[in-house]
């Protein structure tokens, strides 16, 4: 054999371990996502939604500086943020984008009902193929059995995730109906345009946990800001200490959902947008195994209803079987990175950086990140603040099963040892 | 870290990129549509 196909050998070997990698992640994101609801159920007070979404996203901020911090260090930020410090403005847009979105979605379900609003706003996955294909050269020279497992896999996924929703969802309709409608789909709008912002941080070599550290500031940003202007100053300080006893809940619910988030990043760098966000929109199959199963919320429901779960729940499996079995080609990956040089010469990255951080490896000269006195300080403040609130939290009166409960938790935890092990192997964590 | 003049290079090739200019537009359609029903 000679050098040259043995060149040729191993990096088809690496870009299908990377393809693999991202399918694993997206799978991994959307269980963890899921898993976060767990958390915010056990919150049943009469709190404005805004409030809740605003006390979750605090949570979210506090993950977002202390899990990269953990990870890699703060240093690592630091070094990404010096290479692309164009890439902060996209991150604070991308932040922005999501809580607007996650705000519509709160007047969605009011108005709608989650059974209507969830299939309009799962559309995302859809938009973000479109985006994908128009902007990053995703789906590009695929041939037409790869569009039809993306394609096909995707719409067969909201088809499965529109019985799941009609199986969970207690209706409710607030005689806004059309304004509901409006709300869902521009959450699904927003949702899937904030991909774009992630595609091309990743194809421009910035590290996810650096990306959304960032992006967390768009995001606490706007949700305060969104916070203010709808509810007010005192009225929101007022119900804020009123929720004190269950700010942990939402917090942790925040935290874990920044975990699912944190490899729904890595899943759109490794498998781009298109393929990735079907893949983790499988936490609405997660959820409601967490609703049945810890909180019985479908005891005493009919058996159509069971049926209704059951097809919902395989038509999903098919539908991530379909995308998984549809990784980018030799072909497609060459038009991937066209799409990456093109962001480095328009933003001036150099191009060993990105074409190394594509790859999932560290620039040649590039120096190892590692802990620093400052990432400790931001991981003790984080767990004092979340160990602080744990102290004053009520549990509340809630059925609950322990047995699966832990089962869930062990499955979950497992994907995030298997999944985070393959990240640590093959990239390092770029 | 970057000087002035190369901080102004990075920003303008931003607003010169129609990939910011499309999630920019919806967000204030997204802001627009939520003053509307709200």
């Amino acid at each position: 054999m000679t050098d040259q196909s043995a060149t040729v050998l191993q990096e088809r070997g690496r870009r299908q371990s990377l393809q693999l990698l991202g399918v694993l992640c997206g799978f991994t994101a959307g269980a963890w996502l899921g898993a976060a609801e767990a958390p915010t159920k056990l919150v049943s007070i009469g709190v404005s939604p805004i409030v809740i979404s605003l006390i979750m996203v605090v949570g979210v901020f506090l993950a977002r500086w202390s899990l990269p911090a953990l990870v890699l260090g703060t240093s690592s930020v630091r070094a990404d943020v010096h290479r692309a410090p164009h890439l902060i403005i996209w991150a604070l847009l991308a932040g922005c984008l999501w809580a607007v979105a996650n705000t519509l979605t709160i007047f969605a379900i009011r108005d709608i009902g989650l059974s209507i609003a969830f299939p309009l706003w799962n559309s995302n996955s859809l938009l973000g193929i479109f985006w994908g294909f128009l902007f990053f050269n995703e789906l590009r020279q695929a041939g037409w059995r790869r569009w039809a497992g993306v394609l096909g896999g995707a719409m067969v996924m909201c088809v499965g995730a529109t019985i799941l929703a009609i199986a969970s969802a207690g209706q409710s309709s607030s005689g806004h109906s059309m304004n509901g409608m409006w709300a869902a789909l521009g959450a699904g709008v927003l949702w899937g345009t904030m991909y774009i912002p992630y595609r091309k941080a990743y194809l421009t070599g910035m590290n996810p946990l650096s990306f959304v550290t960032f992006f967390t500031f768009g995001e606490l940003g706007m949700m305060s800001a969104l916070a203010f202007s709808y509810i007010g100053a005192a009225p929101l300080w007022h119900e804020l200490t009123q929720t004190r006893n269950v700010v942990f809940w939402l917090m942790l619910g925040g935290f874990i959902w920044v975990i699912g988030d944190l490899f729904q990043q890595y899943a759109a760098k490794y498998v781009g947008i298109s393929r990735g966000i079907p893949l983790s929109n499988t936490n609405q199959f997660w959820g409601l195994l967490w609703g049945i199963l810890v909180f019985g919320e479908l005891h005493g429901k009919t058996q159509a209803t069971y049926l209704q779960v059951i097809g919902g729940s395989l038509l999903m499996m098919l539908g991530v079987a379909a995308i998984s079995l549809s990784s980018a080609t030799g072909e497609e990956q060459q038009y991937w990175k066209e799409a990456a040089q093109r962001e480095s010469a328009r933003y001036g990255v150099a191009e060993e950086f990105v074409a190394a951080r594509f790859e999932g490896r560290q620039a040649a000269g590039e120096i190892v990140p590692r802990r620093t006195a400052v990432d400790w300080l931001l991981v003790a403040i984080a767990t004092s603040i979340l160990a602080g609130f744990a102290l004053i939290a009520r549990v509340p009166q809630f059925s609950f099963r322990w047995g699966p409960a832990l089962a869930l938790t062990i499955v979950s935890l497992l994907l995030l040892f298997v999944c985070g092990r393959k990240l640590w192997r093959t990239t390092g964590f770029h | 870290m970057p000087t002035d003049q190369t901080s102004r290079g990075w920003l303008v090739s931003i607003f010169t990129d129609i990939h910011f200019w499309v999630p920019a537009a919806v967000l204030l359609a997204g802001l627009l549509l939520l003053r509307f029903i709200h």
